[in-house]
């Protein structure tokens, strides 16, 4: 928001009157240009070769996997932040080959403006390093190694404190897992805090030792780093060991196994899971995002290998790192993009560089292969020696046009067939608007179906402008902005207990829903049905999650054992427990829906199910508003009944059940008390 | 901290500008347009007739098996009280059924209703008072009988004709509206139960200790498990609606009769006295038709107590904007007034609350962070004003003023006002030199800049001979 109001300023300084709201939807395309330049720079650091990184630069621009943040309009933070992380990634490189405090600074600088960005800046907090802590451990320690990791750590560190929501985190490792709820996206975070403060001492150790080993004979040496290493295991494990039981430094925090045991976070920290961007990826969605370079990226990490420089480790450290976070988690497939868009450019700019060469190479004169035919009583490990040798140094170069005008051939279409599959899924997946869905008619034309937008012009024309509506988080934004209605919980709640408190009250049976909807001043509850359509993505299939967050806060009054039938299926027919026949989720979304259907052939259409014969009733909430497709259904919460009685005898009173006398008394009687 | 002084109210300005709530509560003083329901009956009730009439009541005389008679006209209530006696058939016909009646109240109607044990309640009435949770016992021809406290002239066999002291209070810190110092009279009344869980259920009236409920056509010598005993017996209940609508059930329609007005009465100890009924019979229909314990709210202010209004006259407060902000800061001292009437019989007094109940307002978000008694600090003519000072919690978010005031006979004050409560802005904090904590780090800041810069210098000016480290290097 930031970016784009200096954007914003600095063009009107320009004098280009601009409207900001352009700024605001163009800035995501703008800066997925820059991030195809970084990542150009980047595999330009990695090779020679001057194609790879042109390649790597198309790649990240087109690839779904980043297209998806990068479209006009998508206005979020992770759209600058994947352009930052590759830019301070390109820097960190820099600065290491270079050893120049410079290059360190700007790393540190880009990584502040990270760190304000986006909460994924703990992904840079450590692989950075991870990367000097795996270049020390390979023996690699250098003075550049020194000069670039201290100076990113001290500036970076003090940059990172500047933001009001980081402040001394980078110094007391605690993650709070709670305050970040579902929004804390960086699995990756894992109270891994310590690493950069450790690696850090561990630089400054190492950097000491070979001080001294320049110094001091080698004899006296080896006793010197022997008592050295005891003394500061000692004194380091002692630290630690104290600060973990004072509690300046909390140990491991459920993010931290959530990262390591998939399903931890789906028991203890249902809130996170809930998210569907926090799901396990599933196998399709890699080729869905990435698809050629998913097989062209672990080419291009093993042609990584094969060179090894400082820099080459760091890809393969990125790679490897970031291809177990997208297993983790669908959402992080978007830190894993820059890395195979480097990797596939390096494979296959290597092999258009070896193909793609019109004249034959000069050949060399083949001393081994003559050798190998003049002496044919060489022994067989002799010769598998030899030819290791031979495949160490082959000669290279395609003489057969044939060959070359096939691979060539191959290739292009391969590249070919990337571009229209990059437009189909832009086209498909990234350009619709979630709000309006789009269905075909058996004939071919479209048919829009517009129910959020008919329910919240509905919302915003005929409620009172203080009315307070209840829906579940997903649907907070939207009201707030299209409705312009408060809501109990939006898209950036962070107390999970508010969360859990609507969860609760969708949840419970109405005599207890009705108190929490009382007391948080409720007007109005949304709820989305698709079964009248056959949309999936509706409250009864998010009904679970509800379900789950609200019984982390309340166990003993929420189970979610009691949503299940005996056979443990989910069901909303004749066969669902009385539990979900009673939660108020399950009455909002069936209320009346079988007066639609000739009596006793209710069906709900997304889960396939024939629903009881006779619906729901409500006593606490009446119908306020249903949308053409019934997708948002509103009810209105009731006021307190006027004469004191509770809301299901009035209703019946209403319906003209008459109470039956209490003509016979049960038991002592009641007396009167004043 | 203001000073909690007397502000100065203007009551023009009052009447001028009057609160949205309080309105809607004073709507019925205004009309005093009064239909009375009544039976074929009427000539007996002719005694309570001129007291309505003087009141400024415009009365309508109708019975229940007129064919026009509805009480509502176009979605809106035709009357605005309703006194329903006793009728000689069986049912009350299809304009005065219970749901009817429900929805009379619930669009602020008041409803009298009287019984009698000598014509039969109608199922309809019963079982919209079992709606209420008023319960009355289930033989139709039931009444109360109290063999201590009857009046000898008129029922020395029977004694079903209880004499009852006018009421007293009902709870040491409800007001009474229905005192006095005569004697009721009360013949053959319909005993009501009132259950135990409603808090809009009151007794007006209950009867003595040594009352019982029991159905004279019984046969039997003994009366075995009465419907109720002694003070459970309610004689006159209310229950005062949500919307504060009142309705009153009144157990002997006789006692409202001409002949009990003014007659004498005879106690079982022999003294003779005159019955009250005209007094109790005045109280009750002003109570239930409004004129009683109605309560208004007036203006309704809340400011910073750093700002008194006698700065430069009462109006700059308000026109400057201080009064009634819609935003403070957490911590803030704040000062919140209420002005309160109570409307008796003809006009608007001063609201006096009872020592041993307050006025109490809370400061709330979801649930109260303060609820403190608003005290009285000045009086108009017609009101009083109630105030109280605090210090905002520390906590930020939208918090609301809410006074909830809610007493059996009374009508329902519930005023609530919305306020942003923000946290720090950031450069409301002390600076940092004003915290003494602070001192350590801002000089240990100051040295290390001091030291730096010596040590900058001493280095430059210690910079030795170049051809020396030279020569140092070379060996």
């Amino acid at each position: 928001m930031v970016t784009s109001g200096i954007i914003y300023h600095v063009l009107r300084l320009l004098s280009m009157p601009v409207d900001i709201r352009n700024i605001c939807v163009l800035l995501a395309p703008g800066f997925s240009g820059l991030t195809a330049f970084a990542s150009y720079l980047i595999t330009s650091e990695m090779t020679t070769s001057p194609s790879a990184g042109l390649l790597a630069a198309v790649f990240m621009g087109i690839t779904p996997g980043y297209i998806s943040r990068s479209v006009a309009g998508s206005y979020d933070n992770e759209a600058i932040a994947i352009f930052l992380l590759v830019f301070t990634f390109f820097l960190w490189i820099k600065s290491v080959k270079n050893g120049s405090a410079m290059w360190g600074a700007l790393t540190a600088l880009f990584y502040g403006y990270m760190v304000s960005a986006w909460g994924g800046y703990v992904f840079i907090t450590n692989l950075l390093p991870l990367h000097t802590f795996v270049l020390i451990c390979m023996g690699r320690y250098s003075p550049r190694l020194y000069v670039s990791y201290s100076t990113w750590f001290a500036l970076g560190t003090l940059a990172s404190m500047q933001v009001p929501f980081v402040g001394f985190l980078p110094i007391r490792s605690s993650d709070h897992m709670s305050a970040l709820g579902k929004f804390g996206l960086k699995d990756e975070d894992c109270g891994n805090r310590l690493t950069v403060p450790g690696v850090f001492g561990l630089l400054q150790l190492v950097a000491f030792v070979e001080f001294i080993r320049q110094q001091v004979p080698n004899k006296q040496f080896q006793t010197l780093l022997r008592g050295l290493i005891f003394v500061v295991f000692v004194v380091s494990m002692g630290v630690l060991v104290l600060l973990t039981v004072s509690g300046v430094i909390a140990p491991w925090s459920g993010r931290f196994y959530s990262l390591w045991d998939t399903g931890y976070a789906k028991i203890h920290i249902p809130i996170i899971a809930s998210v569907s961007e926090h799901q396990p990826t599933a196998w399709p969605a890699f080729f869905f995002d990435l698809n050629l370079m998913i097989w062209l990226f672990p080419a291009g990490v093993y042609m990584c290998f094969q060179q090894l420089k400082d820099e080459h480790v760091f890809v393969v450290i990125y790679a490897v790192l970031a291809s177990y976070f997208a297993g983790v988690m669908v959402r992080l497939m978007l830190t894993l993009t820059p890395v195979v868009c480097i990797a596939a450019a390096l494979a296959l700019s290597s092999i258009l560089d070896t193909y793609l060469v019109a004249e034959n190479p000069i050949p060399k004169e083949p001393q081994s292969n003559g050798q190998a035919r003049g002496d044919s009583v060489k022994s067989t490990t002799d010769m598998i020696k030899d030819s290791l040798r031979s495949t160490r140094n082959p000669i290279l170069g395609i003489y057969s046009y044939i060959s070359k005008a096939s691979v060539v051939g191959a290739v292009t279409t391969y590249l070919l067939l990337f571009v229209l599959h990059c437009t189909w899924v832009t086209s498909n997946a990234y350009s619709s608007p979630s709000v309006v869905l789009a269905s075909k008619l058996p004939d071919g034309s479209q048919h829009i179906i517009d129910d959020y937008r008919e329910a919240y012009y509905w919302l915003r024309q005929n409620t009172a402008d203080k009315a307070k509506i209840m829906s579940w988080w997903d649907y907070g934004y939207q009201i707030g902005g299209m409705a312009d209605r408060p809501t109990l919980v939006d898209n950036n709640t962070w107390n999970n207990t508010h969360i859990a408190t609507v969860g609760k009250a969708m949840s419970s049976r109405e005599e207890v829903s009705y108190p929490i909807l009382r007391q948080h001043d409720v007007d109005y509850v949304l709820v989305v049905f698709g079964g009248l359509l056959g949309y999936s993505g509706d409250d009864i299939n998010k009904f679970l999650w509800m379900v789950r967050i609200s019984e982390g806060i309340w166990p003993e009054e929420i189970n979610e054992r009691n949503y299940f039938t005996a056979r443990g299926e989910y069901r909303v027919d004749d066969e669902a427990t009385p539990t979900m026949r009673n939660s108020l989720m399950y009455k909002m979304s069936y209320y009346n829906y079988n007066a639609l259907f000739p009596a006793g052939q209710a069906q709900d259409r997304v889960r396939g199910s024939k629903l009881p014969a006779d619906g729901p009733q409500l006593s606490t909430l009446e119908e306020a508003f249903t949308s053409e497709n019934w997708i948002i259904r509103i009810y209105k919460v009731k006021d307190l009944d006027n004469v004191g009685r509770d809301h299901a005898s009035a209703v019946a009173f209403d319906k003209g059940n008459k109470k039956k006398k209490t003509a016979k008394r049960r038991g002592a009687r009641v007396l009167r008390v004043e | 901290m203001g000073r909690i002084g007397e502000p100065r109210y203007a009551f023009d300005r009052l009447l001028t500008a009057p609160d949205s709530s309080a309105t809607a509560e004073m709507g019925h003083l205004k009309k005093q347009v009064v239909t009375v329901v009544l039976h074929m009956q009427d000539a007996r009730y002719k005694a309570l007739r001129p007291d309505e009439a003087n009141r400024g009541y415009k009365l309508t005389f109708e019975s229940p098996k007129n064919d026009k008679l509805a009480l509502f006209q176009h979605g809106e209530r035709a009357f605005d009280h309703i006194l329903l006696l006793p009728p000689k058939s069986k049912g009350l016909g299809p304009a005065l059924t219970p749901k009817l009646l429900l929805q009379f109240i619930n669009q602020n109607g008041n409803i009298l209703l009287t019984l009698s044990a000598d014509s039969p309640t109608p199922t309809s009435i019963s079982s919209l008072l079992l709606e209420l949770d008023i319960h009355l016992p289930p033989d139709r021809d039931s009444l109360v009988v109290d063999h201590f406290n009857y009046d000898a002239a008129s029922a020395s066999e029977k004694h079903d004709v209880l004499l009852l002291p006018q009421g007293s209070r009902i709870r040491s810190d409800v007001k009474n509206y229905f005192g006095g110092d005569g004697t009721i009279a009360f013949p053959r009344a319909v005993a009501q139960e009132l259950g135990n869980s409603s808090p809009l259920l009151a007794p007006i009236l209950r009867a003595k200790s040594t009352a019982y409920s029991y159905n004279p056509k019984d046969e039997a010598e003994v009366v075995e498990d009465p419907f109720a005993v002694g003070e459970q017996i309610s004689l006159v209940s209310s229950m005062q609606a949500r919307n504060s609508a009142r309705f009153t059930v009144f157990g002997s329609a006789e006692a409202l009769e001409n002949k009990w007005f003014d007659s004498k009465v005879k106690s079982v100890d022999g003294k003779d006295s005159k019955t009250a009924n005209r007094e109790f019979a005045k109280q009750i229909t002003a109570w239930t038709f409004m004129e009683l314990g109605v309560l208004k709210v007036g203006r309704v202010e809340h400011h910073l107590s750093s700002i008194t209004g006698d700065a430069a006259g009462n109006d700059s407060v308000a026109q400057l904007g201080y009064l009634n902000p819609t935003i403070y800061r957490v911590k803030n001292d704040v000062t919140f007034n209420i002005e309160v009437s109570e409307y008796t019989y003809d006009h608007l007094s001063p609201l006096k609350v009872d020592a041993s109940d307050a006025l109490q307002l809370e400061f709330t978000m979801l649930s109260p962070y303060h609820r403190l008694d608003l005290i009285p600090i000045s009086q108009t003519p017609n009101s009083t004003i109630f105030s109280s000072t605090f210090k905002l919690p520390d906590q930020h978010g939208i918090f609301s003023f809410r006074v909830n005031h809610k007493r059996p006979f009374l009508t329902n004050v519930d005023i609530k006002r919305e306020v942003t409560v923000r946290h720090f802005a950031h450069d409301e904090w002390p600076r940092s030199w004003e915290i003494s904590a602070g001192w350590v780090w801002i000089a240990g800041v100051w040295i290390t800049v001091a030291g730096w810069v010596a040590f900058v210098g001493i280095w430059l000016w210690s910079e030795p001979a170049y051809e020396q480290s030279k020569g140092k290097k070379m060996q």
